[in-house]
């Protein structure tokens, strides 16, 4: 272009492109700063309203708070909105001053007049290059060291190239686990297998009667008193009993009703000589018995472990120590794979530790945090591979039951912490008397997913499968809810106190009273009442299924009820 | 819980069966717009071939450097601005990578073409890509109102990012983990008038720092100038500073903001041939032992460079999440975690793609190394010109020249 | 002396004539390795909504703002429950269209009673923003018909997609531009 501009023209040109220099730099600077508005400091996702909502939906009846949020709301999105509005029409304005910018500044020094250099002493090329040359060299140089100390300095950050890292995913791959079905016959633990509390096998009985004998196969008086619920392997029932001092644990015959041994746990060393604080009516024998079909143990609430084979010959016997707490230990044994799994809970410490079950060598012990509680541990499976989970007081945690490590934990009880959680395929239910249900996603990061606060068990622990859950109450109520959302489904009010844990079995549930009567309800999203059976005895223990039978301890005689 | 949402959706199962309507409603379909059509990516190649010819005549035949301007000008709305700076020639290179290393990735044929056509020029007509079509090298062009010169040493140093740009680059696409060169691209952001703002703010800086360091990108970032460079300099025609004879009236020697003119020496006194000899020779020799030094450094600094894949960082993260205890937040472990994949399989991938690079660095840094000794001995042989010309690797063909050299073709 | 430079300028010749040949066998033979691996038409970016673990990021991380990415319902999948996972928060009492109870941040989903007890919920995509909370509520509690995509009138079609740079599950990778969108309703899985 070979305009000719007058004086006059450049200096208008200046100051124009200045003009528009300005202007571009202005609108870039809030530009930049919307920006970072919209993606940084999120309009939509601040604090205030969040901790508004927050308010709001502890107290979701508060008209004036729904307004507050109401109101935040639209403050929020209509920032947002104007936000992205200026980021859209600020660029179009940049460009817009760039534009002018650069063209006037290309006029100016179109017209600058650059007069002819007469360049100076032409520089000797081969010193030129070999000046270059020397450069180019020190510049490589300097970059190869730097990226050989660079790879030395990360290389230990990084796996072996050769099999090291390969040996450590072996050792530690595990392959994924899912829960096991229930077995239509064992009943290994506290509420059946894993502790889930749904009973494998179907067609059992839903009708009987204590006081005529309707469907009572046998009925005989245990020995000794105490609370722990039956554990049934194979043809064998196990259960303890304790007096005053005297601890033991028994194996019925399951098709008789015979004993056939008694195990004794008393004069173990370590033994304290004093008995714990205790509800007096529990005695010691609380905690239910573990077993895997090879071993058999039992855990009384003066610390006295008992490892036994299947006929009743002792393995081993230890005193973990004397568990002080308000109302007597009562957690019950879990073995998974190679190890007994015992929650400790003492007003002095609280921990899981891993015994290994065949020689008793504690492997590890985990310290927990927080008050002792009455719950037992729950074995889950979740995303492949199974924890361990303790309704704990105040987090509810889970555990690797290999390791004994912490996986996560939920601050979310608090008081007396009696019921254990329900497990499901993919999530945990915990809940507290005088504080509230939860429903968590356990693994990392675990959080609450709902919760309620409308029934809370204070001793029967609750049951999930994958679609509900069943909380029955010390005041004699029963709720179903949607597993997965919260809803509650029905709820119905019986007028016995429940401290035995419902069982699901056959798609039902089984929810045993405290005056012995068994309440049978379909386990459906409508209430549906199936039967109502009394046994005639004051029961407190969870019953125990196997093929076709459910055994059930009374205050004092062992029932077993089939259907004939 | 995610778990069970899993494992309805790949079922099919659905946690709330589908409604039956009783009052006749009917389902609402969805907009699915979908991208404009292939064909205009071929529009774009044709463009492509218009405006280099349309450079190459403006360049070399007409020699009008406003011409060349409003090429710039064009390209830059239209490659920059209207097509939005994607795809361009420069970023095709990982393209090219990524389709002959790796089998899952068929490359589109307008990306080809947008890699091999502005080489097809530059061997016929020298760098004319660069002078008015490419728009990263437009925008540049634009801003460059008063340039300095740089040192030349400081510029031969400098001069080399380019070529640790393009290995890094290559190596990264053809071992599919990520394609560098798109993602610290700062222009672009300009061009979409969208980006994160430290992309912005970047190029922003980079076009004032360009007001005085002409072309900054183009002389010491650009990853597809190492390849124009090369073939440029075996081109049939260049673009030369003078329209007939030169007169050595050393007029045009300091005019190029790119220091990219190469004056004639026949003042200067002659070197006695045997030094310069020996060096040739010496480093030719020498380029063997570069290319193996960097073979090395390369095969050590892979395992390093392995990193930048997402899938060796994720293996990273879930072993030290193993080894400390401490659970990793990252959104990558979690989904990870929830995805079910097991960490055998995430731990052998790693080990393939650390392979992969173990096999794949050396050969960059072989390339590297070539270049290297290529430099040295091309800063050893002696020139024996009469004439001022511009360096044929180096001269982007903008005409800068043009309007300083009093030589004027009488017709 | 004119030998000399003649036997010079021939030896220049003959690398330059090598050089040109040493270059020019590559560039030839690119295309030839490729051709099998050339394809006619372009690609899109693509989210996988089987993959996707609605982290939030198709928001953040897309260069445009607002994000190419967007929620899509699959009408055929969804229940057209009165609570709605991706339209009430978590945990609401009572359900209804106020504020305080929705999820979406930006008030995209409209709730239309249809007939008792069902309800439709529609996005409004001017007002959708990405954020995928509506998609992990209703992949959380509901069938999953809500889920992301990347609108392909939006998408630029960066050569390196910043969102598929850091997805954390790999979900969103190139597809041919011919199967531009995974329609969830009319995928068998």
């Amino acid at each position: 272009m070979n305009l000719k501009l007058t004086e006059k023209d450049i200096s208008l040109l200046k100051v124009i492109s200045q003009i528009a220099g300005g202007f571009t730099l202005i609108i870039a600077l809030t530009m930049i700063f919307s920006l970072i508005q919209l993606k940084v400091i999120n309009p939509l996702d601040n604090p205030a309203l969040l901790s508004v909502k927050e308010q709001f939906d502890k107290d979701p009846a508060n008209g004036a708070k729904a307004e507050q949020v109401r109101a935040m709301d639209l403050m929020a999105r209509k920032a947002y909105f104007s936000s992205r509005w200026q980021v859209e029409a600020g660029s179009y304005l940049l460009l817009a001053g760039g534009i002018i910018f650069i063209l006037c500044q290309r006029l100016i020094s179109g017209q600058e007049k650059r007069n002819p250099l007469f360049p100076g002493e032409k520089p000797v090329t081969s010193i030129q290059k070999r000046g270059e040359r020397k450069y180019l060299l020190v510049a490589a140089s300097v970059i190869s060291i730097t990226a050989v100390a660079a790879s030395f300095i990360m290389r230990t950050e990084l796996p072996g190239l050769s099999g090291q890292s390969s040996s450590i995913s072996t050792e530690e791959k595990r392959s994924k686990e899912t829960a096991p079905d229930p077995d239509k016959t064992n009943y290994p633990f506290f509420r059946g297998q894993d502790s889930r509390g749904i009973a494998g096998g179907s067609g059992y009985p839903t009708e009987w009667d204590g006081a005529s004998g309707k469907n009572i196969d046998w009925k005989i008086t245990t020995p000794k008193p105490g609370k722990s619920s039956p554990v049934i392997w194979d043809d064998k029932i196990f259960i303890t009993g304790a007096q005053d001092k005297t601890c033991e644990i028994y194996c019925i015959n399951k098709k008789t009703g015979a004993i056939l041994w008694t195990g004794s746990a008393s004069g173990i060393q370590g033994e304290p000589s004093v008995l714990p604080e205790m509800d007096q009516e529990a005695g010691l024998a609380v905690s239910s018995v573990a077993t895997n079909g090879k071993e058999v143990c039992a855990i009384f609430a003066n610390g006295n472990i008992l490892c036994l084979d299947m006929d009743g010959k002792l393995k081993w016997s230890k005193n973990i120590g004397l568990p002080e707490n308000t109302y007597g230990y009562s957690s019950s044994l879990l073995i998974y794979k190679k190890l007994l799994l015992v929650q400790f809970d003492s007003n002095t410490k609280l921990s899981l530790i891993g015994f290994d079950i065949e020689s008793g060598e504690q492997k590890w012990e985990t310290v927990r945090k927080g008050r002792p509680v009455w719950s037992s541990p729950v074995l889950g499976y979740f995303n492949g591979s199974p924890q361990l989970v303790i309704n704990g007081n105040p987090a509810v945690t889970g555990f690797d039951p290999i390791t004994g490590k912490e996986l996560w934990a939920v601050e979310c009880m608090s008081g007396d912490v009696v019921p254990s959680v329900a497990v499901n395929g993919t999530m945990v239910y915990a809940v507290t008397d005088y504080a509230k249900l939860v429903a968590i996603k356990p693994g990392t990061g675990a959080s609450i997913i709902w919760e309620d606060n409308t029934f809370t068990p204070d001793v029967s622990s609750p049951v999930a499968n994958d679609e509900f859950l069943f909380i029955s109450t010390g005041n004699g109520d029963v709720a179903c809810y949607n597993a997965a959302k919260g809803d509650t489904l029905w709820t119905h009010y019986f007028m016995d106190q429940f401290y035995a844990s419902p069982i699901i079995a056959d798609e039902m549930v089984y929810l045993l009273d405290r005056s012995g009567v068994m309440h049978i309800v379909q386990a459906k999203p409508k209430f549906q009442l199936v039967s109502e059976s009394a046994l005639g005895e004051a029961t407190d223990c969870t019953p125990a299924f196997s093929d076709k039978k459910i055994y059930i301890r009374g205050k004092k005689n062992l029932y077993c009820i089939s259907k004939n | 819980m995610l778990l069970l949402c899993w494992q309805a959706i790949l079922y099919s199962q659905e946690r709330f069966p589908r409604p039956e309507f009783e009052s006749g409603y009917v389902y609402a379909t969805n907009q699915m717009p979908t991208q404009r059509a292939p064909g205009w990516e071929y529009l774009d190649v044709t463009v492509l071939v218009i405006a280099l010819a349309v450079t190459s005549w403006l360049a070399l035949k007409k020699r009008s450097r406003q011409g060349l301007i409003w090429m710039s000008v064009f390209s830059l709305a239209y490659f920059g601005f209207y097509r939005q700076g994607c795809i361009c020639s420069v970023g095709s290179v990982q393209n090219v990578a990524l389709a002959l290393f790796n089998d899952g990735y068929t490359i589109p044929l307008s990306a080809l073409l947008f890699f091999i056509i502005p080489l097809i020029f530059a061997l016929a007509y020298g760098r004319v890509f660069c002078a008015g079509v490419c728009p990263l090298g437009a925008i540049q062009e634009l801003t460059g109102f008063s340039p300095l010169k740089l040192n030349k040493r400081v510029e031969i140093i400098l001069a080399s990012i380019p070529f640790i740009y393009l290995a890094l680059a290559l190596l990264f696409a053809s071992t599919n983990s990520q394609f560098i060169i798109c993602r610290y691209d700062p222009f672009v952001g300009i061009f979409r008038l969208n980006a994160s703002y430290t992309m912005i703010i970047f190029g922003v800086l980079l076009l004032l720092a360009g007001i005085f360091v002409n072309r900054p990108y183009c002389r010491f970032l650009c990853p597809y100038g190492v390849l124009l460079n090369v073939f440029s300099r075996f081109a049939g025609r260049h673009l030369t500073i003078t329209p007939a004879e030169c007169t050595n009236c050393r007029l045009c020697e300091n005019v190029c903001p790119y220091n990219a003119i190469i004056p004639s020496d026949l003042d200067q006194k002659k070197e006695n041939p045997e030094k310069p000899r020996k060096q040739f020779i010496i480093y030719l020799i020498l380029i063997p032992v570069f290319a193996l030094t960097g073979a090395l450094v390369l095969y050590n600094l892979a395992p390093a460079l392995a990193r930048v894949n997402t899938n060796v960082r994720l293996a990273g993260e879930i072993r030290t999440e193993k080894e400390t205890g401490i659970e990793s937040a990252s959104k990558a472990v979690i989904a990870f975690k929830e995805a079910g994949k097991t960490e055998a399989e995430l731990f052998s991938e790693e080990q393939v793609i650390i392979q992969r690079f173990i096999k794949m660095a050396p050969w960059a840094g072989v390339f590297l190394g070539v270049s290297l000794g290529i430099g040295m001995i091309s800063l050893t042989v002696r020139t024996r010109r009469d004439e001022y010309k511009p360096h044929k690797g180096k001269c982007y063909s903008c005409g800068t020249c043009f309007k300083y050299c009093p030589v004027k073709v009488t017709t | 002396m004119d030998e000399e430079k003649n036997k010079y300028q021939s030896r220049r010749d003959f690398v330059k004539k090598a050089g040109k040949l040493a270059i020019i066998i590559p560039l030839a033979l690119i295309p030839v390795a490729l051709s099998k691996k050339v394809s006619a038409s372009g690609y899109v970016w693509q989210i996988d909504p089987f993959k996707c673990t609605q982290c939030g990021q198709c928001k953040t991380n897309c260069i445009l703002t607002p994000s190419a990415s967007k929620c899509v319902h699959a009408f055929q999948l969804c229940g057209y429950c009165d609570l709605c996972g991706g339209y009430q928060r978590q945990g609401v009492k009572n359900i209804s269209t106020a504020a305080e109870n929705q999820l979406c941040p930006t008030a995209a989903i409209t709730r239309k009673f249809i007939e008792e007890p069902y309800f439709e919920y529609t996005i409004d995509e001017a007002l959708c923003d990405g954020c995928a909370k509506c998609v992990k509520g209703c992949a959380d509690f509901g069938n999953g018909s809500l889920y992301m995509q990347i609108r392909h009138n939006l998408c630029v079609n960066c050569n390196d997609c910043s969102i598929a740079r850091t997805c954390p599950s790999n979900a969103i990778s190139r597809v041919s531009v011919k199967n531009q969108y995974i329609q969830k309703d009319k995928r068998q899985k």
